[in-house]
């Protein structure tokens, strides 16, 4: 949840806020990029973390796989008719859960849907005034919940389903009660101790006191927290408006030591329970959030605070363009997570059927979890077939890598990984307003000759592909393949960056990099500087496709051309940060003989760093 | 230079080739054409299949991967047409999309009413516009393009066709779109290979706010209604199948359960080309003659109503043959649009595309301009009934460009709809000449206060009416695409027929021109004729005398008058007197400022440096006054070649199309190859370019791309006149041949000016084998290389010549 989870919000029209939100996050990029310092051994990589807490969790059973199940927040922040009939955010109540509980366990729970997430208000009357007990923890509200949580826990877990909760992270203002509010199991703590005395505030909405921890009377407030929901029976915590996130960044709003003092605070309750954090984490402290939680949320809510419960432009689409910086991030005990999959009901959605297949399929790729925001009760047909199709939830459960493009970033797009069966999943995107077909080479991939074409979706098998396959997609549309290789490896010859026969103009200049093949790469692409390299050569004329080598610590776009060519211009996708390489392919014209393949990063514009290209020796 | 002659009345020129072919299909309506919507007689049905076979016809097919948008249409929909019913198909295997106009469904009137500065209002009701006839649906829910599997979409330029098909659940789908000349309608044929069956919804929606109706007994829908101008229109659809259920369902025809469906389109308005009848004819009733012929059609098969359409089509399209060198294998396994891309994308030439992309122009053009009124910036092709420019026919520069490739590129019978559209529109233009040119508020009025003869306005409609400005020389201008056509055939009949056109411009100029007095460089003053008040197209001072662009065009339209008399023995007194204006004419000069040829008669470069328009340089094309030869001052060749030089090499795909026939004109083959080049960039995001389609777009700003046909014609022209260079008495084979063409090559069937029709072959350049044959012409120099060669023919005898050069 991103938006007005407070009294003064609740009221404003939630289009304001969003667009204040976006002014913001404009402003902030501006700031950004005019901090930026180009390419070549910028920017310290955030420090991978040798812990592995999460992935002990992982092996004890918490999020070993992505984690499937329902949250309320999705209905609760739409003004389609009829779900919040009491305001804003209304739709959280027992009655709801349970009926929602219901039709997880008997229309989805079969295929590995377990989670009820109740998310943001459940303390929360209707008004969004809170109520906090003797100890300055959140309560039930009683119209909400008039039977309490723990009930609400008991009857999901006796439909075998496990139960969510969630708060925002910090001391909520409302529960400070003049600093005098005792702390649960902490004799002589108040709430006075486990603040600052500045009062300074924290999270993405400035809602809580910051905690400090340098006081121990502020675990002992987690400590409580986490028991409490420990003895009411709850499987999973969302954490909400947590920073460096949350669109907040700065001392107050890094949440670090908070998360810490959650992943504590629920080890010693003894109770397995999975800790998710949201919203658009810092990807500079995912070894931070790979630590200490299960999951972490890569960007802004999914939901689109208006008539439905999204929309394609907002901000479903915008998630092509953010997760591809975090495919490396993702694994056993922590996943990166998309937020909702809202492809259940197409007129509650406000998608076309192409768009909802496609929100599923990135999502899966992404091994992104996999909570439905719908309406269970009310799911159609097609939204049955996509949230039940069993290849496709075992392309986001399996054990592959996270997904990543195969090729620079446009309205057509191919992503894949490889399993651990020598297959490749393979998902053709058309992000464009008009059908088109989208072409994946299997020279992107490294292999060449014949394969074996699965289409997930249509759970056909589509016969022997000598290549590549081509196939046409609606407007917003996607396929999901499996492709069995049964040609051969393709043979390349490579062509470092760094070598010296390369033609370096403007600021293009070489830098080490350990991540890059030779431990080099060329670097500082930006204002109309170029990368030439000058006797690529090959045996035939035709179009090659060619692999490139790269290192982008955020989405950049480059020219690439050979010869006198215009080439194309597209965004090759983040690498996550600047010390990882990643690869994609371009196709380009090469001429029997000696060529030269270019990377201009435009008068303008910051080209990523490249380590080297991987030239096929046949077309 | 060998000279071989043939004797044999069996090699006759592919044009009359195709008469034969034509008429041994039993399509006797073929050349004669639709005199507007009206009822024909039963085609004759061929009795064998006239389909090519499918290796034939894959030489000139284009294809895609992808369906069409329906809010893409003008990019992305694939156009088929009947010389007057233009559509585009999206081909979307749930939703076929057909945008069906036609070519009469014009709003506004005479507007013979000036604004208060003397000039034509120009809006949809006074002028009027262009507007779309009817969108008919195919919905077919069940074939969702997210569930199919190898989508394939074809654009068969030969036979007319356009065709897709697709996979689901392994049952291959196909459909068929064609527009029928010879049954006056457009054809979808749906069928399957396997178990397949189809059920969905037939709807025809007109888009002025029509109701349809159905007839459940009829099985057919159908809509009528009149404008405001009292147009009468309407249009009809019926359905069939050999299995399942076919059965009108409210206003839509429903259909279930279907192994194959036909379905039949048509419509019309009561448009007249008649200027007495005020361009109606009242015995048609639209509506009801459109139903007549969607039943008639009804009652053959799909096969036979595709035949019948072939055997109409493909004759005509093979009036022209083009090889410009093999492509590369990988780029042969790219579809139409990808090819496009990595032609750009590698900048290496792709010989096959280009061929295509003129021979898609040809298709066009057969598909647009038989029988009815002649195509303007759209052509029948429109996606909405707002269309820039009211889709009209721009006289200062869009029509003559659309009609410069039908005689060069095997069409002399689609120019037809040009000269009956002016020979309609003469009385009424002669009439609103005459009462409203010398009009005191008209800033272009003869200052002698004289009027004879006709002009026109920049924009004109088919109701005799102007829009926009008035447009002194734009007379003289259609002229000379009107007299450069009977260039081309040598048909006396035909120039007996337009000559009321070339002199009522005679005489429009004979009134108009005033005397002045210029020194020369050498001081010497000498007294000129020169153009009253003008604007040069379509910049520039609005009130300049003798712009360059007048003086050229009238130079042309007295020279081509003179010779019009002699041929037909007509006015020998008249045309000595004009020759006597012709020889005071002033011709423009050379800039000492810029090196320019002067566009004004200014040596002050008074517009916009790279502008669009290339007006002055009209006497280098559509002219040939100026030539790279001893017959043009080499100052006036140097100033023209710097002007042309001076106006770039990036501009709309039009202006770019007339580029590289200047450049094709001074031979410079690489600057008018990279021209056309420039002009198969892909439009993306509304650029200057080709959409995927190949319609030529047009970048209008703020991301929006409009579609303007010129340069669908342009180019191809431009191709033509790289190859073959011809006038009267003269014709030079190759001679602005781009490296990228050079290695072989041939291109048969190119009209010559003065009565031939040229086949040629190259290797590496030079000339293998040129066959000449006359479709009227007697006797011509052929030259190639440094080889030349009189030839002199018989009308209907061939001429080979080999080892040239």
């Amino acid at each position: 949840m991103r938006s007005p989870s407070y009294p003064a919000l609740p009221g404003a029209p939630a289009g304001s806020v969003r667009r204040t939100i976006r002014a913001l996050l404009v402003l902030a990029v501006t700031a950004g990029l005019a901090a930026v310092v180009p390419a070549a051994g910028a920017a310290a990589p955030a420090k991978a973390s040798t812990t592995t807490t999460t992935a002990a969790d992982a092996t004890s059973g918490i999020a070993a796989t992505p984690y499937m199940g329902w949250s309320s927040w999705s209905m609760q922040s739409s003004s389609y008719p009829g779900l919040n009939p009491n305001g804003n955010y209304s739709y959280l109540t027992e009655a709801n859960v349970l009926k929602q509980t219901d039709a997880l366990a008997s229309k989805l729970k079969q295929y590995g849907y377990d989670y009820v997430n109740i998310d943001a208000g459940w303390w929360m009357d209707n008004n969004w005034k809170p109520g906090y007990d003797q100890y300055g923890r959140q309560t039930p509200d009683p119209v909400r919940f008039p039977n309490g949580m723990k009930s609400v826990a008991d009857h999901i877990h006796s439909k075998g389903l496990k139960a969510g909760i969630y708060l925002p992270v910090g001391l909520e203002k409302g529960a400070y009660g003049d600093g005098k509010v005792p702390i649960w199991n902490a004799p002589g703590c108040t709430t006075a101790d486990i603040v600052y005395s500045d009062l300074r505030t924290t999270n993405g909405w400035d809602s809580s006191y910051k905690l400090d921890f340098s006081n121990p009377c502020a675990q002992k407030y987690i400590d409580s927290q986490a028991q409490m929901f420990a003895d009411w029976g709850y499987d999973f915590l969302k954490l909400d408006g947590v920073g460096p996130g949350s669109f907040k960044s700065g001392d107050n709003y890094n949440n670090v030591a908070d998360v810490a003092a959650w992943h504590t605070a629920i080890a010693a309750t003894g109770r397995p329970i999975h800790l998710e954090l949201s919203w658009s984490l810092d990807i500079n402290h995912a070894a931070d959030w790979k630590q200490y939680s299960n999951g972490w949320r890569i960007e802004t809510d999914v939901e689109c605070y208006c008539n439905t419960l999204v929309t394609w432009e907002n901000s479903v689409n915008d998630r092509w363009n953010d997760a591809p910086a975090w495919s490396n991030k993702a694994g056993p005990g922590g996943w990166n997570d998309l937020d909702a999959i809202d492809v259940g009901n197409g007129a509650m959605d406000g998608l076309t059927k192409a768009e909802r297949q496609s929100y599923m399929t990135l999502w899966a790729i992404n091994k992104s979890p996999l909570f439905t925001g719908d309406d269970l009760t009310q799911l159609d047909s097609y939204g049955v077939s996509l949230l039940t199709n069993k290849e496709v939830i075992a392309v986001d459960q399996n054990t592959s890598p996270v997904a990543r493009p195969v090729t620079p970033v446009g309205d057509q797009q191919v992503w894949g990984t490889k399993n651990s069966d020598g297959s490749y999943t393979v998902a053709l995107f058309n992000l464009g307003d008009s059908p088109a077909s989208v072409t994946a080479n299997w020279a992107a991939f490294g292999f060449t000759g014949n394969a074996s074409v699965r289409d997930l979706w249509n759970k056909a098998n589509l016969g022997t592909y000598k290549n590549k396959i081509t196939e046409v997609l609606p407007a917003h549309g996607s396929r999901l393949f499996t492709i069995n290789p049964g040609g051969k490896t393709l043979a390349t010859t490579s062509y470092e960056a760094e070598a010296a026969g390369n033609t370096l103009t403007g600021n293009a200049s070489v830098a080490g990099c350990d991540a890059c093949s030779g431990g080099k790469k060329v670097g500082n692409l930006y204002s109309g500087s170029t990368l030439r390299f000058n006797d690529v050569t090959v045996k035939k004329d035709g179009i090659y496709t060619v692999k490139v080598a790269y290192v982008s610590g955020d989405p950049r776009s480059v020219t690439v051309y050979s010869n006198s060519g215009n080439g194309t211009s597209l965004k090759f996708p983040s690498t996550g940060d600047w010390s990882t390489a990643e690869t994609v392919s371009v196709q380009l014209a090469l001429k029997a003989g000696s060529n030269t393949i270019t990377f201009d990063s435009g008068s303008n514009g910051y080209a990523p760093d490249i380590d080297k290209i991987d030239v096929p020796q046949s077309v | 230079m060998d000279i071989q002659h043939t004797e044999s009345r069996d090699n006759r020129p592919n044009r009359r080739g195709f008469l034969a072919l034509a008429a041994a299909a039993g399509v006797g309506t073929a050349l004669g054409g639709l005199p507007a919507f009206t009822a024909s007689a039963a085609p004759l049905r061929p009795t064998d299949s006239p389909l090519l076979s499918a290796a034939d016809a894959a030489k000139n097919q284009l294809w895609w991967q992808a369906p069409g948008s329906s809010n893409s249409m003008i990019e992305q929909g694939l156009p088929v047409g009947n010389g007057r019913l233009g559509a585009l198909a999206s081909n979307d295997p749930s939703s076929e999309l057909l945008m069906i106009t036609d070519a009469t469904l014009w709003t506004g009137g005479l507007n013979d009413t000036l604004q208060s500065d003397g000039q034509f209002p120009y809006g949809r009701s006074d002028f009027g516009s262009l507007t779309l006839l009817a969108k008919l649906t195919v919905d077919i829910p069940d074939h969702d393009l997210s569930s199919v599997s190898n989508y394939r979409r074809s654009l068969d330029l030969a036979q007319g066709l356009v065709s897709a098909s697709y996979v689901i659940s392994g049952v291959t789908y196909r459909r068929q779109v064609f527009a029928s000349l010879p049954d006056d309608a457009i054809v979808l044929y749906f069928d399957q290979q396997g178990s397949g069956t189809y059920t969905g919804t037939v709807s025809l929606a007109g888009t002025h706010g029509e109701s349809t109706t159905a007839s459940s007994a009829g099985r057919y829908a159908s809509f009528g209604a009149s404008f405001a101008n009292g147009l009468k229109y309407g249009a009809a659809v019926t359905a069939y199948s050999s299995s399942g259920k076919v059965a009108v369902s409210g206003t839509s025809i429903s259909f279930s359960g279907c192994k194959d469906l036909t379905v039949v389109v048509s419509g019309g308005t009561n448009y007249a080309p008649d200027a007495a009848a005020k361009f109606r004819d009242p015995s048609v009733d639209p509506e009801r003659l459109a139903r007549t012929k969607v039943l008639n059609a009804a009652g053959h098969s799909a096969s036979t109503l595709l035949h019948t359409h072939v055997a109409d089509f493909r004759p005509v399209f093979e009036q022209l043959d083009i090889d410009l060198g093999t492509s590369s294998a990988t780029q042969r396994e790219l579809d139409t649009w990808e090819r496009v891309q990595a032609r750009y994308r590698d900048n290496v030439p792709d010989p096959e595309l280009e061929a295509a992309y003129l021979q898609f122009g040809r298709y066009l053009m057969i598909s647009g301009s038989r029988g009815s009124l002649p195509m303007g910036l759209q052509g029948p092709w429109l996606d909405g009934n707002d269309p820039d420019w009211m889709g009209d026919y721009h006289t200062d520069i869009n029509i003559q460009m659309n009609y410069w490739m039908a005689d060069r590129a095997g069409l002399s019978d689609c120019f037809d709809a040009f000269t009956d559209y002016c020979l309609a529109q003469l009385p009424a233009w002669t009439d609103v000449t005459q009462r409203l040119f010398n009009d005191s508020t008209n800033r272009y009025r003869n200052s002698s206060g004289k009027i004879a003869g006709w002009t026109v306005a920049i924009s004109t409609n088919p109701y005799g009416g102007g829009g926009w400005w008035w447009h002194p020389a734009g007379n003289a201008w259609l002229c000379q695409s009107l007299f450069e056509h009977y260039e081309y055939t040598q048909d006396r009949a035909y120039l007996n027929k337009v000559y009321p056109l070339l002199k009522g411009a005679v005489e429009f100029w004979e009134a108009r021109l005033i005397t002045t007095t210029v020194t020369d460089a050498s001081g010497a003053s000498r007294e000129v004729l020169i153009a009253d008040s003008d604007w040069s197209p379509e910049q520039g001072p609005l009130d300049a005398k003798g712009i360059t662009y007048a003086q050229e065009l009238v130079w042309n339209l007295f020279g081509n008058y003179r010779t019009a008399t002699e041929v037909l023995g007509k006015d020998a007194g008249y045309t000595k007197t004009i020759d006597g204006l012709r020889e005071r004419l002033y011709l423009p000069v050379v800039s000492p400022t810029t090196g320019w040829l002067e566009e004004w008669m200014s040596p002050d470069n008074l517009g916009e440096t790279t502008h669009r328009h290339l007006s002055p340089l009209i006497g280098l094309f559509p002219g040939d006054r100026i030539r790279p030869d001893d017959s043009t001052p080499k100052d006036i060749l140097d100033g023209a070649t710097a002007l042309l030089t001076a106006r770039g090499m990036n501009s709309y795909g039009w202006a770019n199309a007339w580029r590289s026939l200047c450049w094709a004109r001074l031979k410079n083959a690489e600057k008018a190859y990279q021209l056309v080049v420039n002009n198969l960039k892909p439009s993306v995001g509304g650029s200057n370019g080709s959409a995927a389609n190949l319609f030529d777009i047009m970048d209008m700003g703020q991301g929006r791309g409009i579609f303007q046909i010129e340069a669908n014609f342009g180019t191809p022209a431009a191709i033509i006149e790289m190859l073959v260079y011809s006038r009267p008495g003269h014709v030079e084979l190759l001679p602005a041949l781009p490296a990228a063409w050079a290695a072989s090559g041939s291109v048969s069937g190119v009209g010559v000016r003065g009565g031939f029709v040229a086949d040629i072959s190259w290797k590496n350049g030079k000339v293998t084998s040129a066959k000449l044959t006359s479709v009227g012409g007697r006797s011509t120099t052929v030259l190639a290389g440094s080889a030349s060669a009189k030839v002199s023919l018989q009308p209907g005898q061939s001429v080979t010549l080999r080892n040239l050069g």
